[in-house]
């Protein structure tokens, strides 16, 4: 039994959570700093031979891994090893190097640390580029989009759809295509009087609806005393989505992006 | 006449809702054939879930079908904290909760504050599920993975314990569950390729008694489920929510989260025991008497630490000891508690990343469906099928209740190999949106469901013998709906998060109360409430 079927109806729409996320800024900005950037040449000079390019190890520890460098406060315990070495482990002593090419190391090293510490998942760290996305096949994209995907229901390639691979960056229009911003949804209220209002829909819930009517304000009713009408024109995109296989996707956005 | 007319089928409404209710309760209760080997929670709440099991069901009456429609606010406590995302416990008359790195004790029959505990401490700060209480002292962690025993009487330190390194991104954020005198507990952490564990400590001094990491022992047979030492070594399995006990089989239930690196399978072939599992460990050694492994070799965060849930029913016309687990891959578990048999597995979301179902009842995750360079499509929201929220199981309706998430999200991952970060990967949300589900625990299959609304609610689900279901949407609505149907009999809205923190109940000086966080309030509702 569906405890909602009647309203079910009206409230089966979906959110689109469209801001496509990259890392935080803060964190990708860490390897910019210019005390970073001298460290990483300075590392990869005299330290990336042992502990590896990104200092995740090699014939030498992983540094990222490393309780040492994770508990180090401004360089008070990665100096004294840079300095003096150890010698029980294998690694020599840098003693010419100098304290500011230390402090940029051990800038470099704790901006790796950050960088790997990534708590979420949501959106790529080094962010997406079109030759790691372009692996369709555009003309069976556009067979696609003109057949299976009934994509020219709503659009066209010379009328919106016209220069679109321009205006998104590749993984933006991936993500746009596959679910667009959801700011167009409407509704139709019908009072009970026979009145109607229409508007951009604000809140449907179990209990109430509201709108933003067509005059701008906003207007909101108990649900038990209304009828609603939900206008999803993303209803079709939807649809797909419980569609496509994955080289329907890839084949799609191939094509999309040879709307240049 | 038209006052007379409603006052009459109100009253005849009321008087069929009490006989219902009457018939009811001196009827038995669907599965009380059977005993009940986990003792229930009565008219308070003294651990994260009440009691033992996990059910999250409350014998009370007073709050029944008949008058929870004039539930009204009894008093507010305001923090002034983050949002609430623990469950308060009650013990004699006083509310004990926390939020990351502060405790209260507060007064349960007025909101008046008794003490507090704060901390200044670094650490990822997410989430605090709550304390656990014993012989006068509260016990937690904080977001530097330290761990405290405080005097319940004014809040004072007792002893503190450094769990884990928060340095490598540990913290503690589990309510401490306490068997036999020990404090159990679980690391939390997804920052770093690190190993987790379960622990046990001794409630007067703090003493590990033992600890039971969530990766199988060098040259077992489950840690040929990982390709190396390296990868097994830091491998994790955070052990981040509250497991559950049964005293009769000695059996304490954890759950583990997900594999490290997170979205990169590929330098970890293998099942990667004991990563998103369900363990039973003994209680007084702390070792794992059997497993089972919702998602093998997972690549999603399917975490598989939401609560175990003991349930004592018949299966298939027996009497059994079982475990149901609504698991974040977006499957319904049903296991023999005592032998960890699979007894049913069905998926309650469109599970796209499995391609079936191996002979263990654990899904066969999809290679094509691993996160991709050029990306796949998940059929479910980028969070899951479900997660932290708690679930109940209501013995008087048989059914098993949960908020559940519906969507579709795209999953990559990072090029250029062995991954940088502790993720190595990325997803991108499409859409989501959250539902209420009642499962027969028996079939798996959907009894009734209630959307919650837009995007990833987070609400806890409690039943109680007045025939109420206690949660929240993801609209702003607090909700007692009946639990046989999903109709809501009582909602409002408080305003701000409703759906965080888990509702709780308790009886004092002969009014039931219902406790829910909002945002950082605390809200106790009663019949006597005066708001």
């Amino acid at each position: 039994m569906r405890a909602t079927s009647t309203h079910s109806l009206h409230l089966f729409y979906f959110v689109c959570i469209f801001a496509f996320a990259i890392r935080s800024p803060a964190q990708t900005d860490l390897m910019k700093h210019e005390n970073v950037q001298r460290g990483q040449a300075d590392y990869r000079q005299s330290c990336a031979i042992c502990h590896g390019t990104e200092a995740m190890g090699g014939v030498g520890p992983n540094l990222v891994q490393s309780s040492l460098v994770r508990h180090d406060e401004h360089g008070d315990l990665i100096a004294p090893v840079i300095q003096d070495g150890r010698a029980d482990k294998g690694m020599p002593a840098f003693p010419l190097m100098n304290s500011a090419e230390i402090s940029d190391i051990v800038a470099f090293l704790h901006a790796r640390v950050a960088l790997a510490s990534v708590v979420s998942s949501e959106g790529l760290a080094n962010g997406y580029s079109l030759q790691q996305l372009l692996t369709g096949n555009a003309e069976a994209g556009k067979q696609y989009f003109y057949g299976a995907g009934k994509c020219m229901t709503c659009h066209s390639r010379t009328e919106d759809l016209a220069g679109i691979a321009k205006k998104y960056s590749p993984a933006d229009l991936e993500a746009r295509f596959l679910y667009p911003p959801r700011d167009s949804v409407t509704a139709m209220v019908s009072l009970n009087s026979g009145k109607q209002f229409h508007g951009k829909l604000l809140h449907l819930d179990a209990f109430y609806v509201a709108i933003l009517d067509q005059d701008g304000w906003y207007r909101s009713w108990p649900l038990q005393q209304v009828k609603v009408q939900v206008h999803d024109p993303l209803a079709g995109h939807l649809q797909l989505l419980s569609k496509y296989t994955d080289k329907d996707i890839h084949d799609v956005f191939a094509y999309l992006e040879t709307l240049k | 006449m038209t006052f007379l007319h409603i006052l009459k089928r109100s009253s005849s409404t009321r008087i069929m809702a009490l006989l219902l209710l009457a018939s009811a309760s001196c009827l038995p209760a669907q599965n009380s054939t059977l005993t009940d080997s986990i003792p229930s929670v009565t008219g308070s709440w003294p651990t994260f879930n009440g009691d033992y099991s996990g059910r999250r069901f409350s014998p009370l009456t007073q709050i029944n079908q008949t008058n929870v429609h004039s539930l009204k606010l009894a008093w507010a406590f305001q923090t002034h904290a983050a949002a609430l995302k623990s469950t308060p416990l009650e013990i004699d008359g006083i509310l004990y909760f926390a939020v990351p790195n502060r405790v209260w004790a507060i007064d349960a029959k007025t909101g008046e504050q008794i003490w507090q505990f704060r901390r200044e401490a670094e650490g990822d700060d997410l989430g605090q599920r709550g304390v656990a209480f014993y012989r006068g002292r509260v016990y937690f962690g904080t977001t530097d993975a330290h761990f405290f025993c405080l005097d319940a009487r004014n809040g004072k330190k007792i002893w503190e314990d450094t769990v884990a390194d928060v340095k490598f991104g540990y913290y503690i954020s589990v309510a401490p569950l306490i068997v036999k005198g020990l404090v159990v507990l679980g690391t939390s952490g997804d920052s770093a390729n690190v190993p987790h564990f379960v622990e046990a400590l001794d409630w007067e001094t703090g003493k590990i008694v033992w600890k039971t990491f969530t990766v199988p022992k060098a040259g077992t047979p489950e840690a040929r489920t990982w390709p190396n030492e390296q990868a097994r070594l830091n491998g994790g399995g955070p052990a981040w929510f509250t497991g559950t006990y049964d005293p009769e089989l000695n059996l304490i239930y954890w759950g583990t989260g997900n594999p490290h690196p997170v979205l990169a399978g590929a330098g970890r072939a293998g099942a990667n025991l004991y990563t998103c599992s369900i363990l039973a460990l003994n209680a007084d050694s702390g070792k794992i008497v059997w497993y089972f492994q919702p998602s093998p070799h997972d690549t999603h965060d399917w975490d598989a630490v939401e609560t175990p849930v003991l349930i004592d029913a018949p299966f298939h016309g027996k009497p059994r000891k079982l475990l149901a687990q609504a698991s974040r891959n977006g499957y319904f578990f049903l296991l023999d508690r005592a032998t960890g048999k699979n007894l049913l597995t069905v998926p309650f979301s469109t599970a796209n990343w499995a391609k079936g179902i191996d002979s263990n009842g654990s899904p066969i995750p999809n290679p094509a469906k691993e996160p991709q360079l050029d990306g796949t499509l998940i059929k479910l929201a980028e969070d899951g099928g479900t997660s932290w929220m708690s679930p109940s199981f209501d013995p008087q309706t048989g059914l098993f209740y949960f908020n559940a998430w519906r969507g579709d999200s795209m999953w990559y991952l990072s090029p250029g190999g062995r991954p940088t970060d502790h993720q190595g990967g990325g997803t991108v949300p499409l859409v989501a949106s959250s539902v209420l589900l009642a499962l027969d625990y028996q079939t798996g299959k959907i009894r009734w469901q209630r959307d919650s609304g837009q995007g990833l609610g987070g609400a806890s689900v409690l039943t109680t013998a007045g025939h109420l279901l206690f949660t929240a949407d993801a609209s702003g609505n607090l909700l007692a709906l009946d639990p046989a149907t999903g109709h809501a009999l009582w909602h409002t809205r408080p305003g701000g998060l409703v759906d965080y923190a888990a509702p709780m109940t308790y009886q004092l000086d002969g009014t039931q109360y219902v406790v829910t966080g909002v945002d950082g309030v605390l809200y106790a509702w009663s019949l006597t409430g005066s708001l």
